[in-house]
């Protein structure tokens, strides 16, 4: 029965062995195994417990067979997983985000829109593209690290300037982009409702003699204001005042047009088969938003101007330290 | 107790680190004459050094495949056997890992004589 072992052994180590390595890789296991069996014979064992013996102390046939084979046991290497992070967390921090909004944005200009259609789809699609992101993103890099294409590619050797600066700009240029791109796309969604997503545009067309133009110009002059406060590079009280004045006009206009109903289109039907007075709740939900929004960021702009003002030691971006702005 | 463990624990895992490597310059410097697994495995295990045969194996083909080993089938005995014998350029190499674990032994040598380090007199 225990020549079977050394058999059930060689088989089970063999499978897991390159085709054309298999027959030396056989012959000499076996005799390896053979030398060692008779050498415990030949030290008083019976032969059944010499065998016994050798094949434990070979160890996991699986494992014997990934160490012959040189197979890597593990999907990503240590070279390409710094890689891998980064693309990851640039994905689901970047590019999931807008796929979502997106996807939801899309979802609530269709006629059958309610809270939970646009809910629904925005978790589903959250789900569903994160677990696309994540497959394709790994299956492509478990690809790379077995066949080393383009590794040399990948394996960017870091110099001094990958550090990053913490300088003392008062935006970050990620806040500067957010606050052009913010402006854009707020006109692009206002312009697009009135000709496309619906039959009837959501927001009241009337508007267009005055309000609406008046609101692009508003967002248009929080660019510039973001662009101002970028090059001068300090936080003045200028800043401040003039962003809070920006913020409560376009608040005012905001709320102004919400509270009297005039901002959304009478003639759009989405509203009416809902139960409760959907537009009136979606105005209250809507001023709650912009007064919320419009506050926090006077308070904000506010705060770091004091700060800088007092020499107050603000956050670096990026790290969790502080560090004084004078 | 549980502190022992750790530190055995720990020191096993840095006498691994310290000792991988040593079976390629043993094996490469024994198989100048030439020898198969099995009889690797035993001189070895003798001359003190501690190497699993499932370690030792794949390693023998690994180091072929490098050019460091090279191997024939003796098929003589009623037992036939892969013997492997190092290549010159395994030589080369071995010579070259033996004169860096001399010059690591006497710079080990060194640090543990030297009793002050710099700064920490005063």
């Amino acid at each position: 029965m225990t020549a079977g072992l050394v058999d059930r052994y060689v088989f089970t180590a063999l499978r897991r062995v390159p085709e054309q390595q298999r027959t030396d890789i056989d012959r000499e296991l076996r005799a390896s195994i053979d030398d060692a069996v008779d050498a415990r014979v030949e030290a008083g064992e019976s032969r059944e417990a010499a065998i016994e013996q050798t094949l434990l102390e070979l160890g996991d046939p699986d494992k014997l067979a990934d160490s012959y084979a040189n197979r890597p046991n593990f999907l990503i290497g240590p070279e390409l997983y710094g890689v891998w992070r980064r693309v990851m967390t640039m994905l689901f921090t970047t590019v999931l985000p807008i796929v979502v909004i997106v996807v939801a944005a899309v979802r609530l200009f269709e006629d059958d829109a309610t809270f939970g259609n646009v809910l629904g789809a925005a978790i589903t699609a959250t789900i569903t593209v994160a677990a696309h992101l994540a497959f394709w993103t790994t299956g492509t890099f478990a690809v790379l690290e077995r066949t080393g294409l383009g590794q040399t590619d990948l394996k960017k050797t870091w110099t001094l300037a990958d550090l990053p600066k913490y300088e003392k700009s008062v935006l970050s240029r990620m806040e500067l982009g957010a606050n052009l791109v913010w402006p854009v796309l707020l006109t692009a969604a206002l312009v697009l409702q009135q000709f496309t997503f619906t039959d009837e545009p959501l927001l009241d067309p009337a508007n267009w003699s005055f309000w609406w133009p008046a609101l692009i110009v508003l967002v248009a002059l929080k660019a510039v204001w973001a662009v101002w406060v970028y090059r001068l590079g300090k936080w003045t009280r200028a800043a401040s005042v003039s962003n809070a004045v920006l913020g409560l006009v376009t608040a005012a206009v905001m709320i102004y047009l919400l509270a009297s109903g005039n901002f959304f289109n009478p003639a759009f039907t989405g509203f009416i088969d809902a139960d409760a007075d959907l537009e009136r709740w979606v105005s209250l939900a809507t001023i709650l938003g912009v007064a919320l929004s419009t506050f926090w960021d006077i308070f904000d702009i506010g705060r770091k101007v004091e700060q800088s003002r007092k020499g107050l030691p603000a956050k670096v971006p990026g790290t969790g330290n502080t560090y004084n702005y004078n | 107790m549980v502190l022992l463990m750790t530190t055995d624990a720990t020191l096993a895992s840095h006498l691994q680190e310290l000792r991988r490597g040593t079976v390629v310059v043993a094996s490469l410097t024994v198989l100048r004459t030439p020898g198969y697994g099995y009889s690797l495995l035993e001189t070895l295990s003798e001359a003190g050094f501690e190497v699993e045969a499932n370690t030792l194996y794949p390693l023998l083909r690994r180091l072929e495949a490098q050019g460091l080993l090279t191997s024939s089938w003796n098929t003589d005995e009623a037992r036939p056997r892969k013997f492997y014998t190092t290549t010159e350029q395994g030589d080369a190499v071995a010579a070259a890992l033996r004169t860096e674990w001399a010059r690591l032994d006497e710079a080990i040598g060194d640090l543990s004589v030297t009793t002050t380090t710099p700064g920490s007199e005063k």
